[in-house]
């Protein structure tokens, strides 16, 4: 790479998603349209208690339905390894011995059809003794608490979570000698908090609850898996299929490469679809069965398969006179379900993201992730940054209403400057934190109305990104010079598939259309860790242009071969080479020549790790910087939204326009979190387990005004300075949220979401339970 | 998933009356009873498909009474000139139901027979003392819309009856208005008012925030007190508030729909 930045053509324009059309006409192909030769369908047994032991499972008069095949029970997992979790392998594919949770999986069905599958589930017959349940955090963690897990697990060998937790110290549950419903504890200090909070001019105590939440993605989840002849084949709505190919492996007991995960366009993720979720229930009904089988869950289903982690964070902060932040303590507890999936790392995020972008002199941050007989929690957009900046953003705006202090200064004060360090032995921060902040107000001041019901609220948020480096991207020059681009990132509707297209062009000089890309199959296209953390465009996108380099270095070298001069005397040109003759020559013709007549095809292959410019962690920060403005109906309680402003501190925009879309969406997700969404447990059963009564946002919820904006600077170790984005806007909405609200109604809400009832509750000063 | 029904398509009224009995179903948009099957919650053996029985379609104003077909969406009702020109508040109403699916799909008549607590056709049609027609094998009988609303999910109909048709008797020279407070998919409260000056007759009708709609009857607009509707109403709780909170907004709302009145009054 030349020194001299190059215009670039392809990249940083607003191309049409590859995927448009075919996903307006229907035709795109997701993995409930995927079928196999001879396939069975399954339905899932699923417990009706929170806790109990499992003393006789009755599988006879299921088994004599018309089309049954197998009833599958845990007995059958005897051969393997019965248990999945890429943190901690914990997670029983079906339950053995006892159920954790109303919807566990118990058995499951397969049948012919799914008619016959879905009433045999009826007909098996589960004898349970019902054991006591913990069904909230606080009960968990109280003395003599029934146990959600007895014995405690190893953690896998998965040594990448401990860098990611990023400087946080663990005191693993497993560890202690008594087991107790803590899944995963994490502390985080530095500096001498004690003294600062002696020392300071005002201390703000505060507390903030995170509701449990549902990442509502548009197609549920389902596998389609076959299994036979020692290999395993599984196309399911994996976000990362090579993690859910390394939990097959080990449950099956198979080699890597005999076990092929192929994730076709998602219908939507939110990290929800991170990790193993249905892919070992399909694929241990083939293994009975030798037949393909497909497992397709409805909403209900989902909803338990897989929720948000819900969180109660108890915040403390010491401040000079002046706003500045002398110290930040913060009790972060998590609800995280019967099984601790990736909580543990949620947690870790949730407690290095909590006090915010912000110079925090003395910190001390405890996190606990608790066992419930709750449905298991796992990943969500944001990551712990959600739960954990609602608690630090509100005690900040609490503290300048406290100090006299402008919300806007008190941050201005307090943010971390460019390359300043944010977490010790971190990455410096990469982006101008005060610059965006003046971008979002000015915004909002623009339009903000004096009346009465109306306030304005913002927040900032910076995450460490990115998650662990390591991606591989391969791109194949065909003999007419087009592309083909692979790569184990999943198209989850974020639009990836368009830009690892631009990419590629851009690096190669061809024009967008002779550039396919082929995404998410174990088998066919590279490894790639994760598709989360933001990652794609910064990490795939380095790879990518690696590889592009490498293929053309290896047709130079061709050409040259083929041209007889030598390799250095020939220069890179669009879409080709030149001589030294000044004469040019297409990619399709130097591969042609090379191997003679028309045949042959040039790999060029990017590897990516912890080095160079990705030595440092994180890869970069995701930066979020939201306002809005909000018209509460005083009498009612109902808020609307009448102003959204976000800035996308994302370096450099490869496609400007799928940014923009990133941060409505995230900041329409958070929107949803901080109004209307919120998973209801009525003793052991959710009360609104469907998506009439978990209100999601709507069209019509959508603000009167938005303000996408983008903060450019080509800050980012990405391509063309690019860095991430999709998570960032959603973290400070909530906080935002809060903040615009209090200043509407004249209290400091202390959950959300900020549904009707609660706001008129608050803005009159009644009790929740009066 | 659905479970296995038979489908029954008659053409007439006569026809799909011997079609019916406690196991075999009316069954028109689907919107509600297709939900309920899918849910395991109903599983009827037959479903007896109306949309086919010319009958039970169209909107007709015959002696002072607006006929309108069971069958007929709300869609329909929404963009009828006559509807429009004679009762613009439920013309009103019916553009607000649900989403643009449910009112292409939804009947009037299965919104009633469902008899799901939070409507806001019934609320509407209790204001203005619509009846409906209910024609069994037996004959035709036919019963005000307050009395067949009897509880939730339960109208007083039989299951070998049919609901033909809704009629609304054209009120005289009168003001009327609907406000309703949706924060979910439906609504928390709706209220109703109906202002016939010719008759000397004021009638508040809230829906959607009890089991059935409350009626409340007077002469003039400027005897109603909020505060008191409020008391009569018994609230459902759920997800969308506690019973004081709907009560409260029950008197919100109440006075806003007075307001409304006010301002849509021509004088
Ligand atoms: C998402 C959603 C949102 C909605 N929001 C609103 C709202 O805001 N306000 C509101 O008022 N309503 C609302 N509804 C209700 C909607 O109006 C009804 O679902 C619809 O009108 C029902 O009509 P249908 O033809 O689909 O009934 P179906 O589902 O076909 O039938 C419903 C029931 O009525 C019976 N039935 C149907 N027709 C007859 C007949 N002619 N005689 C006897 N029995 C019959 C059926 O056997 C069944 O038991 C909503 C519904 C949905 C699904």
């Amino acid at each position: 790479m030349s020194d001299v930045p190059r215009p670039l053509k392809i990249a940083g324009q607003s191309v049409r998603r590859r995927d448009l059309v075919e996903k307006v006409t229907g035709a795109a192909e997701y993995c409930v349209d995927v079928t196999m030769p001879g396939m069975l369908h399954a339905k899932v047994v699923r417990s009706d208690r929170a806790h109990a032991r499992i003393l006789e499972i009755n599988t006879g008069e299921a088994l004599a339905h018309r089309g049954v095949v197998a009833v599958v029970t845990a007995a059958d997992l005897k051969p393997l390894f019965p248990r999945f979790g890429h943190i901690i392998a914990d997670h029983w594919i079906l339950a053995s011995g006892k159920v954790r949770y109303y919807g566990e999986p118990v058995a499951l069905v397969v049948a012919e059809s799914l008619a016959d599958a879905t009433d045999a589930a009826e007909l098996v017959r589960v004898d349970y003794d019902d054991l006591p349940a913990v069904l909230d955090a606080e009960e968990a963690l109280a003395a003599g608490a029934a146990l959600v897990h007895e014995e405690s697990y190893p953690a896998t060998a998965d040594d990448s979570f401990k860098i990611l937790a990023g400087g946080v110290h663990e005191t693993d549950a497993s560890v202690e000698d008594r087991p107790t419903n803590l899944a995963h504890e994490v502390t985080l200090e530095w500096g001498d908090v004690d003294q600062a909070f002696a020392d300071a001019a005002v201390v703000v105590e505060s507390q903030a609850g995170y509701p449990m939440l549902y990442a509502y993605a548009m197609e549920p989840y389902n596998a389609v898996a076959s299994y036979g002849d020692g290999e395993l084949r599984v196309v399911s709505t994996a976000q990362h299929p090579y993690m859910v190919r390394e939990d097959l492996a080990r449950v099956f007991g198979l080699p890597l490469a005999k076990v092929r995960v192929i994730a076709p366009y998602l219908g939507g993720g939110y990290g929800s679809k991170s990790y193993t979720k249905v892919e070992p229930l399909a694929a241990l009904g083939s293994w009975v069965t030798r037949r393909p089988v497909k497992l397709v869950l409805d909403i209900e289903e989902s909803i338990y398969t897989t929720r948000v982690d819900s969180a109660q964070v108890q915040v403390r902060s010491a401040f000079a006179a002046d706003g500045t932040i002398l110290a930040r303590a913060f009790d972060i507890v998590m609800d995280s379900g019967a099984y601790a999936d990736n909580s543990p790392l949620v947690l870790a995020k949730c407690v290095n993201r909590c006090f915010g972008p912000y110079r925090v002199p003395n910190l001390r941050v405890r996190g606990r992730s608790v066992y419930t007989n709750t449905a298991p929690a796992s990943s969500y957009r944001g990551f712990g940054a959600p739960q954990g900046n609602l608690a630090g953003e509100t005690n900040l705006d609490r503290a300048a209403e406290q100090l006299g202090i402008d919300p806007a200064d008190i941050r201005r004060r307090n943010l971390v400057a460019k390359g300043e360090s944010l977490l010790p032995g971190k990455r410096g921060m990469d982006a101008e934190l005060v610059a965006d902040l003046d971008m979002v107000v000015a915004s909002l001041e623009r339009d903000r109305r004096d009346e009465p019901g109306y306030g304005i609220g913002f927040g900032c948020a910076a995450s460490d990104a990115g998650a662990f480096p390591v991606s591989t991207a391969q791109v194949r020059i065909q003999t007419d010079g087009s592309v083909t681009v692979l790569s184990g990132s999943t198209e989850m509707g974020q639009g990836s598939r368009s830009l690892l297209a631009q990419v590629a062009a851009e690096e190669l000089g061809v024009d967008l259309d002779q550039v396919a890309v082929v995404q998410s199959d174990t088998a066919i296209t590279p490894y790639e860790r994760t598709t989360g953390a933001s990652r794609t465009t910064t990490l795939v996108g380095l790879a990518l242009q690696r590889a592009c380099a490498d293929a053309r270095a290896k047709i130079r070298q061709m050409a040259a071969e083929v041209a007889g001069v030598s390799p250095e005397s020939v220069a890179d040109a669009p879409g080709g080479v030149e001589l030294p003759d000044g004469s040019t020559a297409g990619f399709g013709d130097v591969v042609q020549r090379w191997f003679g007549g028309s045949a042959g095809e040039v790999t060029g292959i990017g590897l990516l790790r912890r080095e160079g410019p990705t030595q440092e962690m994180p890869p970069f920060w995701e930066i979020g910087m939201v306002g809005v403005g909000v018209d509460v109906d005083l009498e009612t309680g109902h808020v609307v939204v009448d102003q959204l402003v976000t800035v996308a501190d994302v370096g450099f925009a490869v496609n400007p326009k799928a940014v923009e879309g990133q941060d409505l969406g995230a900041a329409t997700q958070g929107l949803g979190a901080a109004l209307y969404e919120e998973l209801v447990y009525d003793g052991p059963q959710l009360v609104n387990a469907n998506v009439v009564d978990y209100r999601v946002p709507r069209m019509g919820d959508l603000p009167r005004k938005i303000d996408l904006m983008l903060a450019e600077r080509r800050d980012g170790v990405g391509p063309y300075g690019a860095k991430g984005a999709g998570e960032g806007t959603l973290n400070p909405i909530g906080g935002a949220v809060a903040a615009a609200v209090a200043r509407a109604v004249g209290r400091w809400p202390t959950r959300l979401p900020l549904t009707p009832e609660r706001v008129w509750r608050l803005a009159n000063g009644i009790e929740e339970d009066d | 998933m659905l479970p296995r029904f038979d489908l029954l398509r008659p053409t007439t009224v006569a026809e799909a009356v011997g079609c019916l009995s406690e196991e075999s179903v009316p069954y028109c948009g689907g919107t509600e009873l297709l939900l309920a099957m899918r849910a395991g919650l109903y599983r009827p053996s037959a479903l007896v498909d109306i949309k086919r029985v010319p009958e039970l379609r169209g909107i007709r104003l015959r002696d002072g009474v607006l006929s309108i077909g069971a069958a007929t969406s709300h869609r329909v009702v929404a963009l009828d000139a006559l509807v429009r020109g004679q009762l613009p508040m439920l013309a009103t109403v019916e553009q607000g139901v649900g989403n643009a699916r449910v009112r292409a799909q939804g009947s009037v008549g299965g919104n009633l027979c469902f008899a799901e607590p939070k409507s806001d056709l019934a609320t509407a049609l209790v204001a203005y003392e619509a009846s409906v027609s209910l024609t069994s094998a037996g004959g035709t009988r036919e019963v005000l819309v307050s009395e067949l609303i009897q509880g939730a999910y339960f109208a007083d109909k039989e299951p070998d009856e049919l609901l033909v048709s809704i009629e609304i008797p054209l009120p005289g020279d009168h003001d009327a208005v609907y406000l309703k407070y949706q924060t979910m998919e439906r609504p928390t409260v709706g209220v109703a008012v109906m202002n016939d000056r010719s008759g000397r007759r004021c009638r508040v009708v809230v829906g959607a925030v009890g089991e059935v709609p409350v009626v409340w009857e007077g002469t003039d607009p400027s005897e109603v007190v909020p505060d008191e509707i409020a008391e009569l109403v018994d609230p459902v709780v759920d997800l969308t508030g506690s019973a004081r909170y709907k009560r409260h907004v029950t008197a919100v709302y109440v006075r806003r729909a007075l307001r409304a009145l006010e301002g849509s009054h021509p004088s």
